[in-house]
This record gives C-alpha cells, sequence and structure tokens, in this order.
C-alpha cells in the first residue's frame, strides 16, 4: 500500500516536500508506519535523536480526520498526518 | 452559534471587524474579544517573528468541539462564538488568534472565552516556528496531543 506522510510542525524537518511515501504491506497498522519512519531518520538523518523522539511522541491522523491509534489497521493507500506535540494559540 | 476559521495570512487577513460583525447584537449584554499577538521575547530569546503551521481540518473539528463542550458545561442560553486563528508568517504585534464571544451577562463571557483558548493550547493542532534575532529558527516542543475521544 502507499501512504502519503502529510508532515507538520516540526517533522517538516524530515524533507523539503510538505509529505513522505512509504510503501506499507497490506494491514500494516499504525506502529508498522511509525518504524517506518523510524527506519527513514536512521538512513537519511544518521538517527537523528530529536528526530526520532518526535515520531515516537507524535500522533497520527487518518484520510477521515481522526487521530487514530497504535492499533489502527490501515486497509487501503491513503493519506496520513503525522501529528506532533502542539503548542499553538 | 460558533464561526470557526483558519485564515491563511498569504491569502488574506485576520480582522476584529468581521469578529465585532459576527457577535452584533442587541440580545447579549456582553462581548469579549480575546486577541492573541506575536511577543518580542521568548525563553529570553529576542523573536523577530513566528510561522504557525496547522492542519486545518483537524483544527476546525476541534473548535467544533470544545465550543459544544462549552456549551453542555457551562448551559449559558443564547450564547454566539468567533474564532479564528492565523497559518503562515506573523510578525511581531500582529494577531496569531482571535475568539470573540457574545452573551448575556459578563461572567457568561469571561468563562467561555477562558474554556475555549485554554483548550485550544492543550489539544488543537496548530505549531509555531519561532524565528529569532540572533539564532537560528527553532519548532516549539508543544505537548502531545491527547485524543478526547479516547478519554471518553
Amino acid at each position: 500500500m502507499k501512504i502519503k506522510l502529510e508532515l507538520y510542525g516540526a517533522s517538516r524537518e524530515f524533507s523539503e516536500k510538505d509529505y513522505l511515501e512509504f510503501n506499507l504491506k497490506e494491514k500494516s497498522s499504525i506502529n508498522d508506519l511509525r518504524n517506518e519512519i523510524l527506519s527513514f531518520i536512521d538512513k537519511n538523518f544518521k538517527g537523528n535523536s530529536n528526530f526520532k523522539k518526535l515520531v515516537k511522541t507524535s500522533k497520527f491522523c487518518s484520510e477521515e480526520n481522526n487521530i487514530v491509534d497504535d492499533e489502527y489497521k490501515i486497509t487501503k493507500n491513503q493519506k496520513i498526518g503525522m501529528i506532533p506535540p502542539i503548542g499553538g494559540g | 452559534m460558533l464561526h470557526a476559521k483558519i485564515i491563511d495570512v498569504s491569502k488574506e487577513k485576520i480582522d476584529l471587524n468581521k469578529a465585532k460583525k459576527f457577535i452584533a447584537s442587541s440580545k447579549f449584554g456582553a462581548s469579549i474579544y480575546f486577541v492573541g499577538t506575536v511577543r518580542d521575547q521568548n525563553d529570553n530569546k529576542k523573536v523577530t517573528g513566528i510561522t504557525y503551521d496547522s492542519h486545518d481540518a483537524l483544527v476546525i473539528k476541534s473548535f467544533e468541539e470544545i465550543y459544544k463542550e462549552a456549551e453542555t458545561k457551562f448551559k449559558f442560553e443564547n450564547i454566539t462564538v468567533f474564532i479564528e486563528h492565523i497559518k503562515g508568517y506573523a510578525a511581531l504585534g500582529d494577531t496569531s488568534i482571535i475568539i470573540a464571544v457574545g452573551c448575556k451577562h459578563r461572567a457568561q463571557a469571561y468563562e467561555f472565552s477562558r474554556y475555549i483558548i485554554e483548550e485550544i493550547k492543550k489539544r488543537t493542532p496548530i505549531w509555531k516556528k519561532e524565528h529569532y534575532e540572533e539564532e537560528d529558527s527553532k519548532w516549539l516542543k508543544g505537548n502531545p496531543l491527547v485524543d478526547q475521544n479516547q478519554l471518553k
């Protein structure tokens, strides 16, 4: 499955574009996606510890604009939003 | 009644007059306006501006949830709320958020407005990148988002 990971806040530092793309196996979970992002950080940013911490503390948002937990199964190609710790207002 | 919107400052301006018009009613004895602006210092650093980032759909959903919760919590009759938050670059003194509340009495207006801004701070997916006079720009750390549905 193709996942377009939309980047927000500090996670925008992961790419010059405002998204990353991942190929995941069928019925992968958000936890699997999180692990893929961590591998991406290892490969492309020499395991940058701040970036990895950001991935571990982020939530994820489905295409239907719901915050989903780590067990949530991704069943189709879709956009997922990465929601780092928030600080607006 | 609620008006909730994200203002992309590259396309339009956030405007207090819009808030005034929206909540204007002779039924209200109290109107209160909370206006958040960019200040020149944070953590002993000289700030020159802030770039705001937003997950627009989640932000609007969050504003609607907060408004509904406040209605249920306070049970005030006949209340009108206007919430707009910017995304994009804001210079010192620029407005980042407007919350306007119109209702019967002043105590209600203060309470409702305070509840909204405090909840936005806790759970609305907006991020700030601060720009400094003498250092590289930095995304502020923030707090992990808590899914309100998981708390119910």
